[in-house]
């Protein structure tokens, strides 16, 4: 290999690779802000670095081409764990000595590399019926599994799938059909539906259509929410400085409403500068995607790239009260081990497909 | 079959390409319509947070604002109050009192109540009944007590690390050191009522804060007032107080120096005690008020202590009605209204000459009503000065009935009367100058000539305040400059200025010398002579005039509650007058008993004369005949 190409990869993949560190110190920065210097700050800390260690290790090392073989096995050991969680634990957490483990996060990855690999061997641009439906089958059982337990983050995760296998190539006429049968069915069963919601379920309705009314109980988190991101005006609070934040007001601000903090924080600038870095990220996936040499490698990379946008939708529309408020973890903002890993492991995907693409035998 | 296959495998072939290249093609534009999604919701969002942070920003900081920052007002300490002889008559005192933080003893909140009621020497259940009442209404910490005394103090400070949360901190409060002599000229403050507050919101005023209620506190409220001080407080989600982020300081009042005469006041309380009635005295020079009292009165300061539940009761439902300024409320003026008809006839040229006389044979007969004079046996043949002097009704009413009554109330009103006198406040009265409109709009009925004769005396609808008629001697002593009465002359600024109050003509009233020099002579006489004597003081100049009001027909006379009010309002001075004043006593009986020795007691410390008793008692005999109609 010459030295000029060699320029030329690095050329193509900097900026990539550059806005994932940004990325990265804003997430150690924004814990370091709610924090402070507490055992979270340092765990946050060590994720990510662990994760942008793992993301160079694995990017260069590793080739994706070889993991989804022994993909299946893994799978279906997966399956039989979460339902040994769910029968005996009943909880969406999982804790093992200091980690909690959280295990729908692990479903995310196993699920884009299990329905890549299947739709890359058709080489129709339209999947086949048969492909299809084992597709939905290996989609749809876990996510009715983790359903009891994870109410929005199985709608979530239906969403993003949903709208991968869409992209892959669901026949145009069966996706309207679907659609359409799914809300016709969604209208049918919604009085059922909610009859069965747990109150906090619902109350998060509430709290989302009326924020100021129910703003002492359902509306509690996302009028803080939307205390804390007004309140930062263009500029932010500053450094450590929100109110919100310091005096305690916002709610589950290591997690759910980690963007709150980043909003109060460093204003609509930064709030600009992250969604436009996050949004050059995902620009960064698609772009993978086009070039990719093979078909795994371009599945693998625009299912990364929507798995990653709807998280990130989710979490900070959530916040702003555009959507109801779900319990999804924002990558890079949030802390979390689950979702640290889960989310540098798939982004050692993506780089190791943009690696890949200039080493292709 | 080889051709066949080798065609096959080609159309095969040549399908798969087909479909790559197919698939490649898709999934570019799939890759764009993932780009236009992703690229559409990104704008949407950051349209809404332009919406949340730029466009609502100040209504989320607002929001934020209110949260997360306490504000605890500093009260502004209210300006002092001096009179022109440079004694304090109001001021602040700092006062020590005792709050508890709740956050700070939570849990062990009946122990340290327990130790603060032993120190306190209170019952427990009491202080602690306050403690939970209090702890509902106030944000923070809590007043357990105010105005510690120096013991109190010393034995909290002493065990302070055993009280935890338990705060002593000085504040500044009124005090009105000569209570309730001065309650009606300076008024008292009491706390603002919410209605207020919610119009004062705007000016500054706090929920906590006083407000002007009476005098002058009432009428120079905003000069008085000071702008409050804030600390503003970090406090968390779990109502923890966190660190000061701001601090105005308060801006103190601007202090008042005021033309009363210090002495004058206290000797005009002390003559009033027990009694009810006003005293008004002003200086003839420029209308300032030397002394204003009125009686009964409350102690002002009681309003900031606190009054009990008896006291409260007794003073707000007293059938004396202690909060009524009586220098400033309207009574029926009696003889010494006579002054004023006197004017008005030598102003028409009824009285010509000084020797023209009237007989006085006890009564006067106008067609069939007869009206009596208040000496039932007659004066005799009386002139002007001997009628003003023996206060001769049937001689005013001779005058009256040669007048016309709107020509004397045009007169009355010259005068001043019948109009607020332009000090300002607003507990002032009218009083009442009736004529033909007023009785035909009141009692739809016309004016009877029998009625002017019954006002020339000073009865009937009349009503005047004590400060009007005060005003009408004042312009007589000081040749007919007619002041507007003021009590604050300097107001000291906070940037060190003063600004001066120059006293106000509101007119010049003008007679012929002759009339003046006989109106004068007629109240000396008064005093020399006639029915003021016991205001008679020997190298003094005094001249004034009696008067009993008749509140209710002779029949009653007996009861005493039901008594005549007494007027004298006199001037003073050795060559010019230097005071005038205006004294009545509610049902005190008559004006030549009952007020007209007030005034000399007034005179003689206003002039620092001492006299032995003997005298004093001696004239107090003569004067038991006096007038009475």
């Amino acid at each position: 290999m010459k030295t000029s190409d060699i320029k030329e990869i690095f050329k193509e993949n900097f900026w990539g690779f550059f806005t994932v560190f940004i990325l990265a110190i804003f997430g150690i920065l924004n814990q370091w802000i709610v924090a402070e210097t507490s055992s979270i700050f340092w765990k946050n800390l060590f994720w990510h670095l662990a994760g942008l260690i793992g993301l160079i290790f694995l990017a260069i090392f590793m080739d994706y081409r070889k993991i989804p073989f022994h993909l299946v096995w893994y799978f279906y050991w997966f399956l039989i764990f979460i339902l040994f969680i769910l029968l005996f634990f009943k909880k969406r957490w999982l804790n093992i000595g200091f980690i909690s483990f959280q295990p729908s996060e692990f479903i995310k990855p196993t699920l884009i590399l299990l329905i890549s690999l299947i739709a890359s061997k058709e080489p129709n641009p339209y999947l086949k019926l048969k492909t299809l439906a084992k597709l939905f089958l290996i989609t749809f059982f876990p996510l009715i599994l983790i359903l009891p337990t994870d109410l929005d983050y199985a709608f979530i995760m239906f969403i993003m799938f949903a709208s991968f296998l869409i992209f892959i190539g669901i026949p145009r006429r069966l996706t309207l059909s679907l659609i359409f049968l799914g809300l016709i069915i969604g209208l049918l069963l919604f009085p059922i539906f909610w009859k069965n919601l747990k109150p906090h379920q619902k109350g998060r309705i509430y709290g989302y259509l009326y924020p100021e009314k129910y703003a002492q109980t359902w509306g509690y988190q996302l009028n803080q929410s939307l205390i804390a991101i007004g309140s930062g005006g263009l500029w932010g609070h500053g450094f450590k400085r929100g109110w919100s934040t310091r005096l305690h007001y916002l709610p589950a601000k290591y997690t759910d409403l980690a963007f709150a903090v980043w909003a109060e924080t460093w204003g609509f600038i930064g709030v600009s500068l992250f969604l436009v870095l996050y949004g050059y990220l995902l620009y960064f996936f698609i772009k993978i995607s086009n070039t990719a040499k093979d078909w795994l490698g371009k599945y693998l990379s625009l299912g990364v790239a929507l798995v990653l946008f709807w998280q990130a939708l989710f979490n900070i529309s959530g916040c702003a009260g555009l959507f109801p408020m779900t319990s999804i973890p924002l990558p890079f903002l949030s802390y979390g081990g689950s979702i640290t890993i889960s989310v540098y492991f798939l982004l050692s995907l993506v780089f190791n497909i943009a690696l890949k693409r200039y080493f292709f035998k | 079959m080889k051709r066949f296959k080798e065609d096959g495998f080609l159309i095969r072939e040549f399908f798969k390409t087909q479909q790559k290249i197919l698939k490649g093609i898709f999934w570019e534009k799939r890759l764009f319509w993932a780009k236009f999604l992703i690229g559409f919701s990104f704008v949407v969002l950051w349209l809404r947070f332009f919406y949340l942070q730029v466009v609502k920003y100040p209504y989320y900081f607002k929001k934020a604002k209110e949260r997360s920052v306490v504000n605890y007002v500093i009260k502004a300490p209210r300006g002092e109050i001096v009179t022109s002889d440079g004694v304090v008559v109001a001021t602040n005192r700092a006062v020590f009192q005792l709050y508890l933080d709740p956050e700070l003893i939570k849990n062990k909140e009946d122990e340290v109540l327990y130790k603060l009621s032993k120190i306190l020497g209170e019952d427990f259940g009491s202080l602690k009944e306050r403690y939970y009442l209090a702890k509902k209404t106030f944000l923070g910490r809590v007043l357990i007590k105010r105005n510690l005394n120096w013991d109190e103090v010393a034995k909290i400070m002493v065990r302070r690390y055993y009280l935890p949360g338990v705060k002593i901190e000085v504040e500044s409060e009124r005090f009105y050191p000569y209570g309730e002599a001065y309650f009606h000229l300076l008024g008292y403050i009491s706390k603002i009522t919410l209605e207020e507050y919610k119009i004062l919101k705007e000016k500054g005023y706090s929920m906590e804060d006083y407000i002007g209620r009476m005098g002058i506190e009432r009428a120079f409220e905003e000069r008085l007032k000071g702008k409050n001080g804030v600390i503003e407080i970090e406090r968390d989600a779990y109502g923890r107080l966190g660190k000061e982020i701001n601090r105005i300081l308060p801006v103190p009042g601007e202090d008042l120096v005021i033309t009363v005469n210090h002495n004058l006041q206290m000797k005009a309380y002390e003559l009033l005690k027990d009694k009810k009635g006003a005293i008004v005295a002003l200086s003839p020079k420029d209308g300032s008020i030397l002394a204003m009292v009125s009686s009964p009165s409350i102690d002002p300061q009681k309003f900031i202590d606190g009054f009990t539940q008896e006291e409260w009761e007794r003073v707000n439902s007293s059938p004396e009605k202690p909060f009524l300024n009586r220098a400033l409320q309207a009574y029926p003026p009696g003889s010494t209204y006579k002054i004023i008809t006197a004017i008005a006839a030598l102003k028409s040229g009824i009285v010509s000459s000084i020797n023209n006389t009237v007989f006085c044979p006890g009564y006067f007969r106008m067609g069939s009503r007869i009206f009596r004079c208040w000496e039932a046996k007659g004066h005799g043949s009386v002139n002007f000065i001997k009628a003003i002097a023996y206060s001769c009704d049937v001689y005013f009413y001779t005058l009256a009935s040669k007048l016309d009554v709107d020509y004397l109330a045009e007169v009355s009103k010259e005068w001043g009367l019948g109009k607020t006198t332009g000090l300002g406040w607003s507990e002032e009265k009218e009083g009442l100058i009736p004529n033909r409109a007023w009785k035909e709009k009141t009692f739809k009925e016309p004016w009877y000539q029998g009625e002017t004769v019954v006002m020339g005396i000073g009865q009937g609808y009349l009503l005047v305040t004590p400060l009007q008629m005060a005003r009408v001697y004042m312009a007589i002593a000081n040749g007919g400059y007619l002041y507007k009465p003021y009590v604050v002359k300097r107001i000291r600024t906070l940037d060190g200025k003063i600004i001066e109050i120059d006293p106000q003509i509101e007119k010049k009233l003008t007679l012929d010398q002759q009339h003046w020099n006989w109106i004068k002579e007629g109240l000396l006489e008064v005093v020399k002579i006639g029915t003021g004597r016991a205001a008679f003081i020997p190298g003094l100049n005094v001249a004034g005039k009696t008067g009993t009001a008749q509140v209710v027909s002779l029949a009653f006379k007996k009861i005493k509650a039901l008594e005549h009010h007494a007027w004298f309002v006199s001037y003073a001075g050795y060559s010019d007058p230097e005071i005038v004043s205006a004294i009545l006593v509610e049902h005190g009986g008559h004006g030549g008993s009952a007020a007209a020795p007030l005034a000399r007691e007034l005179y003689k410390s206003f002039f620092g004369i001492k006299e032995p008793e003997k005298i004093i008692s001696e004239t107090k005999e003569e004067t038991l005949s006096d007038e009475n109609q």
